[in-house]
């Protein structure tokens, strides 16, 4: 018997040692190594010259060691009045889960040097505290380009979940928005990795290896910081200028406190400045948002400044849609650019009245004139005339025009959350009531909404930067660029990592019989004493830098004021930026937007800039 | 010394010097041992890392004197001391239970004296192997019920105080070393089976009707799905068998164990002691500690096969119990194989009554052997 027992252990010895050996140690070893990852110091982003528009900042912050809280707790109560906290506040911070359990925890961050100063003479009494340097976030010109640069914030279990396998942690940073979100992988580096040795009480014993830490690397934009700076000044200042303007459909003065800027280079999709308002404030959300600030940024009076309305907005394009039709206009052969249609101020069409802005009537207008003097009338006849013949030119020519211009498709800029807008059309009108009939309770397709297409009013949307793009390749001779923040990606160091190339998306083909015609009419509409921009550039330097341009003011569904809109590119000969402005409840696209883009151009071709003044005229 | 060295039967001149090598190589891997797991704890809060070592050492060399001193008397004086023997060790498990006895863990069974304590149910096992010995070689014949009665009376009288404490581990010692004496010593077998069986009821009661507390049944049932709840109960036995098994053939090296340095297997020094040998010394060294045992195991059989009469045979017998059941049982349960008790591993635990107790008895072996010859 007491052999076969010493035989049982000896076995069971030789398969706990020799046969299931390394499987063991393993275990052995996963039971006393513990890794702390600490995050690395992000890539900065700059502007396309090299300029600071988001760097780290070094803060000086108390991390405590976790076991006070149980072991020496007046030591917290102390803590707590040397820095001028309640001590509740400090234990919340001990016990947050966020925090790795081997690790100090920061319990305060940027505190008074005066306080670090005094922490560190009188150490006996504040064992397990230490006082370090942390970096953060920073924002040297505060909220400049809030909207392009996105902020930064804790992952959350819904980013952490597919990202784990990037070595990504609970309590990392994470770019929320913006650029921090889209250029993440490139901003963020790569963590320390140390391996401490710990016994089963936790107690770290020594550090086994360090893998050092790879800074993120610098994302450098195509924006540039003064264009910026400017573009947001004068939305700012033009918003307040239409805010003293009259409604006179609503008897009221305009609203006025939102709208969008954005200007691109047309020759390659480089997006120069990019303005939104309302705006918010990136450091709001350096040491996390509180619920109560981010309640208040969500709240509709607030008008949602977290939302980049350049291209998260949806509006009517109104007048500016013009370029879509008149190119499918001169495309399908429907007129030619010097056929002529007798404004009237208003056109009746199956018992309803189409008219033009105050029912102004423009006389004979050709395609150019048309434009220049926003005749809305010209551009119904060509809608209404685009239907009765569609057996010949198809349900859809205006359509395919916007389409190809890329209305209805985001214009794949890197940034996320990038909306499509929508292209009205029959079939969509139809698919849309059969499937939700009392949303869409009509689901054909009259004379009348072809009227409307053609002059931008209707179910069709887009976005600012949509408009941009469409007035870009036009102004290029039909290259649809991918619109781009991004320029390149650089190491620490300065060098180039990775170059962001321009990329086509599309080709139009716009013959100089096409583009000719229409170009000469968004240049009068600038240039042209009757022309509806004619007001808003008095004084600019046409002759030494012409400008091209269409004004648009969108009807809003009630009881929304009218959105005031300008698009245009300067030089018109060989435009090196279109410039899109959307305002909203703002009224006359000539009156508030026009004047924006102005004083933008004037920046960008070193002019004198000159304050917003209301343009004048209707469209 | 000259006179012994001229009487070829002499007692001195027949020591069992494989028993005492084995004996003293145990011990010696047990000092290692010891020193082993509790130097780097010691260290990393910042106290003596020979503490234990040292302790032990006193431990061992006391047990070394009280070794020969009880090969010094003819063993059968023991006879005649049994009943005082017996008498003395269930008195001081009364007075373990008074107020003049310490706890610690939850178990009443200490006895602080200065800077060491005494546990008298380690020396228990001595006395009950000496006076159950004493008793059944008085026996002509097989055993009557009647007496059989009486001695499991007697004999319930001290593992009742020694469960009362509670500790349920050297209660098991006491009862194997019973079963032991009693097989060899002419109990009857139908009555060793109505003993078997009412044993196997009590168990089944003890295990149902809640005597144990609910740690001591977890304790003994853990072992049979370690897997299920690392962190409790079985927490312990996970770790204790990973030391082990991270050993591998060649074990990690003295003083390079993790699972050791890190304190993983908590009561390491004391009732865990096989698993710092199993991680630092391997398959070979805890080979090799078995075959020592094995040794020690085989030398007090073959003492109790050659001693001169039945009451040094039983007296081996009582030993040999002892031995058996608590290596099996303690590497068994290091392993897996056995529940958890907290039974000290004989010559290489840390424990100071538990080291005296064995080499008394390792002592008792060896008087036994060196008076075989009449």
């Amino acid at each position: 018997m007491v052999i076969s027992l010493f035989g049982a252990m000896l076995a069971r010895l030789w398969y706990l040692q020799v046969l299931s050996g390394p499987e063991y140690r393993a275990e052995a070893q996963t039971n006393r190594v513990r890794l702390i990852y600490t995050e690395a110091p992000r890539g900065r982003i700059l502007d396309r010259q090299g300029r600071v528009l988001v760097a780290n900042a070094v803060v000086s912050a108390v991390l405590v060691d976790r076991a006070l809280i149980t072991e020496k707790p007046e030591v917290l109560d102390r803590l707590a009045e040397v820095l001028g906290v309640p001590r509740i506040e400090i234990e919340e911070r001990l016990t947050d889960q966020r925090f790795s359990p081997f690790q100090p925890v920061p319990v305060v961050d940027d505190v008074g040097k005066d306080k670090l100063v005094y922490l560190r003479e009188h150490q006996e009494a504040f064992p397990g505290v230490e006082g370090v340097q942390l970096t953060k976030r920073s924002y040297p010109n505060g909220s400049l380009a809030a909207h392009v640069l996105g902020y930064v914030g804790q992952i959350n279990d819904r980013e952490l979940d597919p990202r784990r396998d990037e070595g990504y942690r609970s309590g990392d940073s994470i770019g929320k928005s913006g650029v921090e979100l889209a250029y993440e992988s490139d901003l963020r580096g790569e963590p320390e990795v140390e391996q401490l040795e710990v016994n089963a009480d936790g107690r770290v014993l020594r550090s086994l290896s360090r893998k050092a830490a790879v800074p993120g690397a610098d994302v450098v934009l195509n924006l540039d910081l003064d264009l910026q700076r400017v573009a947001e000044e004068s939305l700012v200042q033009g918003l307040e200028a239409a805010a003293k303007t009259y409604d006179e459909d609503q008897a009221k003065r305009f609203l006025a406190t939102a709208g969008s800027v954005v200007v691109i280079d047309p020759r390659d999709g480089a997006v120069r400045a990019m303005a939104s308002v309302p705006t918010y404030d990136p450091s709001d959300f350096v040491d996390g948002i509180g619920s109560r600030r981010f309640a208040e940024l969500q709240a509709p009076e607030g008008r949602y400044p977290l939302n980049n309305r350049v291209i998260q907005g949806l509006y009517p394009p109104g007048s500016t849609f013009k370029l879509a039709t008149a190119m499918a206009a001169l495309d399908k052969g429907l007129v030619r650019p010097s056929d002529t249609v007798d404004d009237t101020g208003f056109i009746t069409v199956g018992g309803r009245r189409f008219q033009n802005a105050r029912s102004k009537a423009h006389g004979r207008v050709d395609m150019p004139r048309a434009l220049a003097v926003s005749s809305d009338v010209y551009f119904y006849r060509l809608g209404q005339r685009f239907w009765e013949g569609r057996n010949g030119f198809g349900p859809t020519a205006i359509q395919d025009s916007a389409r190809e211009l890329g209305m209805g498709s985001a214009t794949g800029l890197e940034l996320p959350f990038e909306a499509t807008g929508r292209v009205s059309d029959p079939a969509r009108r139809a698919a849309d009531n059969a499937k939700n009939p009392t949303a869409y309770p009509e689901g054909r397709w009259f004379t009348g909404d072809n009227i409307n297409l053609s002059i931008g009013q209707g179910e069709t949307v887009a976005t600012p930067l949509q408009l941009a793009s469409a007035y870009g390749t036009f102004a290029n001779g039909g290259t649809a660029f991918a619109t781009r923040l991004g320029n390149s990606v650089r190491s620490v160091d300065g060098k180039v990592l990775r170059r962001i190339e321009p990329a086509v998306t599309r080709r139009v083909d716009l013959p100089a019989a096409i583009r000719g015609p229409m170009l000469s009419g968004f240049t009068a509409a600038v240039a042209d004493p009757k022309g509806t921009a004619f007001g808003a550039f008095a004084g600019f330097p046409l002759n030494r830098i012409p400008v091209a341009g269409k004004t648009g003011t969108a009807q809003a569904p009630k009881p929304l004021q009218d959105t005031a809109l300008f698009v245009g590119f300067a030089p018109a000969s060989n435009p090196e930026l279109v410039v899109s402005v959307v305002m909203e409840e703002a009224g006359f696209g000539s009156v508030a937007a026009a004047p924006v883009a102005r004083r933008i151009l004037e920046r960008a071709f070193n002019l004198e800039v000159r304050p917003i003044v209301p343009g004048q005229g209707v469209d | 010394m000259q006179m012994m060295a001229g009487n070829p039967r002499a007692p001195w001149r027949h020591v069992d010097l494989s028993l005492v090598a084995a004996t003293l190589s145990i011990s010696a891997i047990g000092l290692l041992m010891v020193y082993s797991s509790t130097r780097q704890k010691q260290l990393t809060e910042g106290l003596d890392p020979g503490y234990f070592l040292k302790r032990q050492a006193v431990f061992f060399v006391v047990g070394a004197i009280l070794m020969v001193a009880v090969m010094v008397f003819d063993y059968q004086t023991l006879r005649e001391a049994a009943p005082a023997l017996f008498a003395g060790s269930v008195l001081s498990l009364l007075l373990v239970l008074s107020p003049l006895g310490s706890e610690s863990r939850g178990i009443q069974a200490w006895f602080q004296l200065g800077p060491y304590q005494l546990q008298p149910s380690e020396l228990t096992k001595v006395a009950l192997i000496v006076g159950l010995a004493a008793f059944c070689s008085t026996q002509r014949g097989p055993i009557e019920a009647r007496t059989l009665m009486i001695l499991l009376g007697l004999v319930a009288v001290p593992l009742a105080l020694v469960y009362r404490q509670p500790d349920f581990g050297t209660a098991m010692v006491l009862v194997a070393i019973v079963v032991g004496v009693l097989v060899v010593g002419g109990a009857q077998g139908r009555h060793l089976l109505v003993l078997g069986f009412i044993g196997l009821v009590a168990v089944v009661a003890v295990l149902q009707l809640g005597v144990l507390q609910q740690y001591q049944v977890d304790r003994l049932t853990a072992f049979l799905d370690p897997t299920v709840d690392i962190q409790n109960t079985a927490y312990n036995l996970r770790q204790s068998q990973v030391a082990i098994a991270a050993g591998g053939f060649g074990g990690r090296g003295l003083f390079q164990g993790t699972q050791t340095n890190l304190s993983f297997v908590p009561e390491q020094h004391t009732d865990f002691i096989f698993t710092a040998v199993g991680e630092e010394l391997g398959f070979l060294g805890a080979g090799t500690l078995l075959g020592l045992f094995g040794l020690l195991i085989w030398r007090i059989w073959r003492t109790a096969a050659l001693a001169r009469d039945r009451f040094g045979s039983l007296l081996c017998v009582g030993v040999l119990a002892m031995f058996v059941f608590q290596v099996f049982e303690n590497i068994g349960m290091t392993m897996g194989m056995t529940p958890v008790a907290g039974i000290p591993l004989p010559l290489m635990s840390y424990g100071g009554s538990s080291t005296l107790a064995t080499m008394m008895a390792v002592g008792i072996v060896l008087n036994v052997h060196m008076r075989r010859l009449r």
